[in-house]
């Protein structure tokens, strides 16, 4: 089957139970998702399906669909340019043992991109929690993500306001 | 270097260590020269600075490598087949469905342990013993192509048992007629238990005390719950093994498997590059490291290891639960007479034996204090170090029964606190080397608004606040009309950690001006690659990021001990801090050649060369480069601590808390910590690891317990949706900071150990807090909702 992630077509033949962090991890040697629990407990192997997140442990590979763009932690920015929230957790420290943090990053990313960049309401630290209350972190960078996650914010914000020239 | 006309000097010397609590005798190398510690008003450039962690862009880009990231052309994957029973004996392994399972490659048994010198030890038992001696014990390994046939296969093999009479709780092991936890004669309970510590006479304080208290404190067992679990990633070539582990010690690892393959410590090499947590349970070589290691020579090729999320909250070790019996004598003042403590605390099938008595001799100013302490064997995994093993658990009780005895008094907790203060080693009558509790308690009763808490509202909502959904919804104090009352709490922490030696570090400079610091330490997430770097550049007088630490690689980097005992930043420093000063007086000679002057007459700072009168200066990467591959290395190594001082961290916690009297549920709306550990060589990574240890605490108060089926004998929330650790959303409003100064007492960099520390206080902040909300005294954590609603319907 093909499978889209990070914007190239890749043939990959799964087996039939196989889950889509097993394929990424151990087919395509995308190691920067994580798996902790194996079951959907903790958040850790989170990946954009379709710029949502889900839990590529829990998510079989079989069951993407066609076409359907998957990003993971290596398809988020460019090379030559981190997205905004990695920026960010780099800046607020919002990073101990690392282990968690790609799941961390794309689900923040995901969380702004559904929230909209042009969205001018004031985004309150209790909406970060609770988009992020999926994604467990056991060194306790908790507090950092959050003001992590309102700084990428305020960057996505004022750069949507005030696009670069070309 | 020392200089001949000195006359020989003696190089080992032995010295005391404390480690975890513990005081270790070892003989230590003396360092070839001595350095004057960096004062408390030295001007640093670089240490103190809050620096972005060096890894950080790798770790949010998922470039990082992890040991399960670690692949190898054709590598296998390993499963364990585990005990389901606690006690008994395995009559058969049936292996015939296993080995039919597609892909399986070799199921390793205990007979493929008989090539070995012994059968080697994981958690204090033999591995794949067919004595079955906790629920979880290895007792067999399946390789295969993948991790699923693996898996599969492991499910395959089936296992019939003689069950056998078993002990899961202190008490069970502790009564009359239990039954063998550990087979054999051996007896329930550690050689040395139990551990009875005194000074003064309890008996006498007590005899003049006017208030007694007297309460049994339960704390749980506490899971480590890595996210990353336990693994190996193990390959030969040749008689040479190479094993990429996720731990906090490589030397030890390399030890225990060189020591249980009977072969040279120097044909095994163990790597750690990035790990994820490991929090006290990664500090030796496990049963996966045995297996993958065994299995990679038995096959021939490459095998990953790496423990499913039940594997790792069942067979990693844990945080052993205590009964704690307190008793307090104080007079109508508050000032202590006696102290008594008496503990048991059920190990686990093994574990060493972390002091729960401990801060009971050392956080208050009393001159009768008596501890004994049982350390139980019980049939369940095994004990391992978790963050402040033993302080965290005393401190609940020791805090707690504080508490209980500054209401009884009518003394605000913390007047109780100070009134007993401590203002110098108690159990070792000895100055500290430096930093003060008081100062925790001034500066974050301060920040807190301690003193006037009642009159404040609160600052979120007001008080009290009606809630559109529920009209009799509000918060007020321990108003008893109100559904959510609110409650304050403080508690204090102690932890000695001055680190020490052996440590060692080289730093090497480039052709290009570049430098790398080779040191074995290990980086868990905690900064310690950052830390270091910033150290080397400080005393290189090079810029920041003109440093590369290499850590973490037994082949690659000069030995230093585990990452255990917040020891890294106390004990590695130093030696690092040495290796840069030694590179640096190379260096200033060479440019003292080029500039031709005397090395004295330069300074080095920011990757420049000055002579000090300014006439001339040269940069540091073209004195390497005119040097070319004649190259500049530097060596370091941690000298012995200072005698006759107590080298310790201080901390105190301030706490509101919101509990709902009809669901139960705690709430932590503030916290405020204030710490001292000496000099913080980055403010922003040693914060972050404080907030790592308040919400580890807050956990240990409020959710997390490894619950066991006592009639089964089975852990029963072995994943992390029913052992449930902090979530983004349980986070408090959280103030953490430091206090201190520079210890130019304790070591040359001035820095003392601050991972555990802010663990220590938490649970019993918290549970003051909910004391004081409620009005009634919690004796056990953590304060679920169920307990909650038990001590509610108490106090009403």
């Amino acid at each position: 089957m093909e499978l889209v992630v990070n914007g190239v077509r890749r043939v990959v033949e799964p087996a039939a139970a196989e889950t889509l962090a097993t394929t990424l991890r151990e087919r395509l040697h995308l190691t920067g998702t994580k798996v902790a629990c194996g079951r959907g407990e903790c958040g850790t192997c989170t990946v954009l399906l379709e710029g949502e997140p889900v839990y590529s442990c829990l998510t079989l590979t079989r069951g993407v669909a066609d076409g359907a763009p998957v990003t993971t932690i290596e398809g988020l920015g460019s090379p030559t340019e981190l997205h905004p929230v990695q920026r960010a957790f780099i800046d607020h420290d919002a990073v101990q043992c690392g282990f968690c943090t790609p799941g961390q990053v794309l689900a923040a990313a995901a969380f702004l991109a559904r929230e909209g960049p042009g969205n001018d309401t004031v985004l309150d630290d209790e909406a970060i929690r609770r988009a992020m209350s999926g994604n467990l972190c056991r060194c306790g960078t908790y507090p950092r993500i959050v003001a992590a996650i309102r700084a990428a914010a305020q960057t996505m914000r004022s750069a949507h306001a005030d696009p670069p020239r070309p | 270097m020392s200089s001949a006309s000195e006359g020989p000097k003696r190089r080992y010397v032995a010295t005391v260590v404390e480690v975890e609590g513990r005081d270790e005798h070892k003989i230590v190398e003396l360092p070839d020269f001595e350095l004057a510690a960096w004062e408390t008003n030295e001007p640093l450039a670089i240490v103190g600075q809050p620096l972005p962690r060096v890894d950080a862009r790798e770790k949010v880009t998922g470039r990082a490598v992890y040991t399960a990231d670690v692949g190898h052309p054709g590598m296998l994957y390993a499963a364990f087949v585990r005990a389901a029973i606690p006690r008994g004996r395995v009559t058969e392994l049936e292996l015939g469905a296993a080995r039919a399972v597609p892909g399986v490659v070799h199921v390793l048994t205990a007979e493929d342990l008989a090539e070995l010198p012994r059968p080697p030890r994981a958690n204090g038992v033999t591995l794949f013993s067919r004595d079955v001696s906790y629920a979880g014990q290895p007792l067999a390994a399946v390789c295969a192509e993948t991790r699923a046939a693996a898996e599969r296969a492991a499910e395959a093999v089936q296992v019939a048992y003689e069950p056998a009479a078993f002990a899961v709780t202190g008490d069970q092991a502790l009564a009359s007629g239990a039954p063998s936890v550990r087979g054999g004669a051996k007896a329930n309970v550690s050689r040395s238990s139990p551990v009875v510590e005194a000074r003064g006479d309890v008996e006498q304080g007590l005899r003049e005390a006017e208030v007694i208290v007297r309460r049994t404190y339960r704390t749980p067992c506490q899971l480590h719950s890595a996210l990353e679990p336990h693994g190996a990633v193990a390959v030969w070539e040749g008689d040479d093994l190479t094993v990429w582990e996720s731990t906090q010690g490589v030397f030890t690892v390399r030890d225990d498997v060189a020591g249980a393959l009977g072969m040279p410590q120097a044909s095994v090499r163990v790597v750690m590059e990035h790990m994820g947590g490991g929090f006290g349970a990664k500090n030796h070589a496990g049963a996966h490291t045995y297996v993958a290691a065994l299995l990679a020579r038995r096959t021939g090729r490459a095998v990953r290891c790496v423990l499913d999320r039940e594997g790792e909250q069942t067979d990693t070790g844990h945080r052993p639960p205590a009964r704690i019996d307190v008793t307090l004598g104080a007079r109508r003042d508050g000032a202590l007479t006696a102290i008594a403590v008496r503990a048991v605390v059920a190990q686990g099938v093994s574990g060493w034996e972390a002091s729960v008595g401990k801060i009971f001799h050392e956080l208050y100013a009393c001159p009768n204090v008596r501890s004994e302490e049982t350390f139980a064997y019980v049939n369940t995994q095994a004990m391992a170090a978790f963050r402040g093993p033993g302080h965290t658990e005393g401190a609940f009780a020791l805090e707690r029964a504080m508490d209980e005895l500054a209401r009884r008094l009518g003394v605000d907790p913390l007047e109780l606190r100070l009134r007993n203060y401590a203002d110098r080693d108690q159990e070792k009558d000895r100055p500290y080397s430096a930093g003060s509790l008081r100062k925790c308690y001034e500066a974050g009763a301060e920040r807190f608004g301690w003193w006037s808490r009642r009159a404040r509202p609160n600052p979120e909502s007001g008080s009290p606040r009606k809630s559109d959904s529920d009209p009799h919804y509000g918060k007020f104090d321990s108003d008893p009309h109100f559904r959510v009352r609110r409650g304050f709490g403080v508690a204090a922490q102690i932890w000695p950690t001055g680190g020490g030696p052996p440590a060692y570090a080289t730093v090497r400079l480039h052709p290009d001006g570049t430098a790398d610091v080779l040191t074995g330490t290990q980086d868990l997430g905690t900064g310690a690659r950052t830390i270091l770097a910033q150290v080397a550049a400080e005393a290189l007088g090079m810029r920041f990021e003109d440093v590369r630490v290499v850590l973490g690689d037994t082949e690659r980097t000069p030995y230093t001990g585990n990452s255990w005992g917040s020891m890294t930043t106390p004990s590695v420093a130093p030696a690092v801090r040495m290796a840069a000063e030694d590179a640096r007086r190379h260096l200033l000679q060479a440019a003292a050649e080029i500039l031709d002057c005397r090395p004295e007459d330069l300074v080095v700072r920011n990757g420049m060369i000055d002579k000090r009168d300014c006439s001339a200066h040269v940069r540091i990467a073209d004195v390497t480069r005119k040097l070319g591959h004649v190259m500049i290395m530097g060596h370091g190594s941690r000298g012995p601590n200072a005698r006759g001082v107590g080298l310790m961290t201080f901390g105190a916690h301030f706490v509101e808390v919101e509990v709902d009297v009809e669901t139960g549920v705690v709430r932590v709306v503030r916290f405020v910590a204030a710490h001292d550990a000496g000099r913080i060589i980055n403010p922003v990574l040693a914060e972050s690891q404080l907030h790592g240890g308040i919400l580890q605490g807050l956990g240990f108060a409020l959710f997390e317990e490894r619950v066991l089926d006592e009639r089964l004998g089975l852990p029963l929330n072995t994943g992390l949706h029913d052992y449930k650790i902090p979530t983004m959303a349980d986070v408090p409003r959280l103030e953490a900071f430091f206090v201190g100064d520079a210890d130019p007492v304790a070591n040359s960099v001035g820095a003392r150990g601050l991972a555990e520390p802010p663990v220590i206080p938490v649970a019993p902040a918290i549970a003051n807090a909910v004391a004081d909300a409620l009005g009634v005294e919690p004796e056990e954590i953590p304060l679920t909702p169920w307990r909650v609603l038990a001590l509610s319907s108490r106090g009403a």
